[in-house]
């Protein structure tokens, strides 16, 4: 067998074993371990390697603001800013039809300008936003679906872990990345409040609105999530204006929402320990991942499959926009079973050279980053698909009394706006690479 | 309430699984302790960094040379990337055990709940043996490679730190990481002989 073979029989032993319940990184830390020791004839190479890779790995300090952003959001979750965000939020949109839903969208768009993970966000609004609507009657499936959908806005809007492994992959700006997850993300979030404003015009159930709120107390109820807002400026536009770099601003962020969280009374000694075990648990199964990936890449480097895929494809001389949207499908598949970060660290070294070769008509920059926008939302979409996506899973043990199938139900037109948001930006580069082409 | 893996019955197996569970529980609590000093310091690093820059700055001059001249005292701690770099990788190999027996690793489980939950658990303890047997091959590495940071007396860049500490602590947690992973493969063993109780995560 030679190597190429090698490396293409490696993929789809891979995904049996994935698919066999093989922990995501330990399956491509073996295939690629077996691999490299096959194609070099002997483990000795390996063995050598390991000496130093797994450290150095470990201690990269560009990977070093994963641990930081996931504890940045395991004190987020336990500051008490969801209550102010959803308040400031319901202050805003509570009188409109729909409005207590709708609020609940804008607060986990809030709540994702500190936050950087899916589950996390949806969880924590959750909490709040759940009690709420029931009391003003909201259907239990429509209300389950809201915050599911709500949940993405959290990686989707910066911070963004998972985007920042793209950049570390694609060795590209952190800062012009998050820049351009922006406009989509609150694209996002209009979307979403639009499908509940169509779902409200069809089936009102007993949905009531609230009173109309005056202007001043709008403000007043806006001061009080400055937290959130101090927070988010020190960190992303810290980023963006280059004060720190992002592993800094990482920490600053950290540091912010962690004396938040004092002050507020929200970190007893048993939930601080939970915060820090929580965030060990994250981050030793995304470290096993991205360590996994380093050596599964490496060895489909040393067989040359991704530069003979992507040649070929080339050479195919098929239309650029009709192979973007065939790998954007391949995302929205497997995203429905795979969670995002595993789905990214898998593909990207194949994929992104691919796309790198071909002319959208951008600058291979440009190409990258939107390209990375893309990916991001359609893995996303993966976490709201039914039946295994796990917001759904999430939110709904949240409400007891929702059945699965309403959640089903109610998250469809959902998904079917992250499609349609996904069309137009795939159609349209320049909405997601406006606002940084106007920056930079 | 945090997954985890299931309970042995009861006699001196109890115990020792509450002593696994607290080591990988105080471990991965000390690699948040490790996480913590560098969010310290790189925050103090950069307040360092931001009052030395004020210090210097154009409009600092003419107010007061004398609060310029206090601020151009401070600045960023020498290393502090260095530090960021091995605090880390300790932190990260301090969380893995605890991974490991919470059972936090990312699968696809898809594809297997509908398989019979013998297949299953057969399934989990080969992975897990796996799982186990990759961390002691990296802690026989990590240790290897300790001694050759030793032999060569490699430093970091800035601090001159010997690169061999680091490497020493991080061979330390790796060999109980080891001892955590043997002892949670013992588990999956008594789960598939027992008919599968624990598996409930």
């Amino acid at each position: 067998m030679s190597n190429l073979e090698l490396g293409i029989a490696s993929l789809p032993v891979l995904l049996a074993l994935i698919f066999l319940r093989m922990p995501i990184g330990l399956a491509m830390l073996g295939v690629g371990m077996a691999g490299t020791a096959v194609a070099l004839g002997g483990p000795n190479i390996v063995l050598a390697q390991l000496k130093g890779q797994v450290y150095s790995t470990f201690s990269s300090y560009s990977l070093s603001i994963v641990p930081l952003f996931l504890l940045m959001g395991q004190f987020a979750t336990l500051g008490g800013m969801s209550t102010s965000l959803f308040k400031a939020a319901e202050a805003f949109l509570g009188h409109r039809r729909g409005g207590v839903a709708m609020a609940s969208i804008g607060a986990c768009a809030g709540f994702g300008a500190i936050c950087g993970s899916s589950l996390a966000t949806a969880a924590t609004m959750g909490q709040v936003a759940l009690p709420e609507m029931k009391r003003y009657g909201y259907s239990g499936g429509l209300s389950t679906a809201t915050l599911a959908a709500g949940g993405t806005l959290g990686i989707l809007i910066p911070p963004s872990i998972v985007l920042v492994i793209y950049a570390i992959l694609t060795e590209q700006n952190i800062a012009k990345l998050f820049l351009a997850a922006f406009i989509p993300g609150i694209l996002a979030a209009i979307g979403y409040m639009i499908v509940i404003r169509i779902l409200m015009a069809l089936s009102p159930g007993n949905a009531q609105v609230k009173e109309r709120m005056p202007w001043g107390e709008r403000l007043v109820s806006l001061a009080s999530v400055w937290p959130v807002l101090a927070v988010f400026i020190l960190v992303v536009g810290g980023i963006y204006f280059g004060w720190f770099t992002p592993t800094e601003a990482a920490a600053i962020g950290a540091a912010g929402t962690g004396i938040i969280a004092f002050a507020n009374g929200g970190l007893s000694r048993q939930s601080f320990a939970d915060a820090i075990l929580k965030t060990a648990q994250n981050t030793g199964m995304i470290f096993l991942i991205i360590l996994g990936a380093a050596f599964y890449n490496a060895f489909l480097a040393l067989t040359h499959v991704p530069q003979e895929v992507s040649n070929l494809v080339v050479a195919m001389d098929v239309s650029p926009w009709i192979i973007l949207i065939i790998v954007l499908t391949i995302y929205l598949v497997f995203g429905c079973v795979m969670d995002s970060l595993s789905m990214i660290l898998l593909t990207v070294p194949i994929f992104f050279p691919i796309i790198s070769t071909l002319d959208f008509g951008l600058t291979p920059e440009e190409t990258a980053i939107w390209f990375g926008i893309l990916v991001l939302i359609v893995v996303e979409v993966g976490l709201i698909t039914p039946p295994v996506g796990m917001n759904l899973f999430v939110i709904n043990t949240m409400s007891r009394e929702t059945r699965i199938v309403d959640t089903y139900k109610y998250i469809l037109p959902f998904v079917a706006s992250d499609i349609i948001r996904t069309a137009i930006l795939v159609a349209f580069p320049a909405i997601t690479l406006g606002f940084m082409r106007l920056i930079y | 309430m945090l997954a985890q893996a299931g309970v042995p019955v009861a006699g001196s197996g109890a115990h020792l699984h509450k002593f696994i569970m607290t080591l990988s529980r105080v471990l991965a609590l000390f690699g948040g302790l490790v996480l913590l000093a560098l969010i310290a310091s790189t925050t103090l690093s950069i307040i360092g960094r931001s009052l030395n820059t004020i210090g210097h700055s154009d409009y600092m001059a003419p107010i007061s040379q004398a609060i310029a001249g206090f601020l151009q005292k401070f600045g960023p701690i020498n290393g502090d990337y260095e530090l960021v770099e091995a605090g880390v990788a300790i932190a990260i190999f301090s969380f893995l055990p605890w991974c490991q027996m919470t059972r936090a690793h990312a699968t696809v489980d898809l594809f297997m709940a509908n398989i019979s939950r013998r297949l299953n658990a057969f399934l989990a303890l080969i992975w897990e043996a796996l799982l186990t047997f990759v961390t002691i091959l990296f802690a026989w590495r990590i240790i290897i490679g300790t001694q050759e940071k030793m032999l060569y007396g490699e430093t970091t860049f800035l601090l001159q730190m010997p690169v061999w500490q680091p490497y020493a602590v991080c061979s330390a947690i790796a060999v109980v990481a080891a001892i955590v992973g043997l002892y949670a493969t013992w588990i999956r063993i008594q789960e598939l002989r027992h008919g599968a109780e624990g598996i409930s995560a």
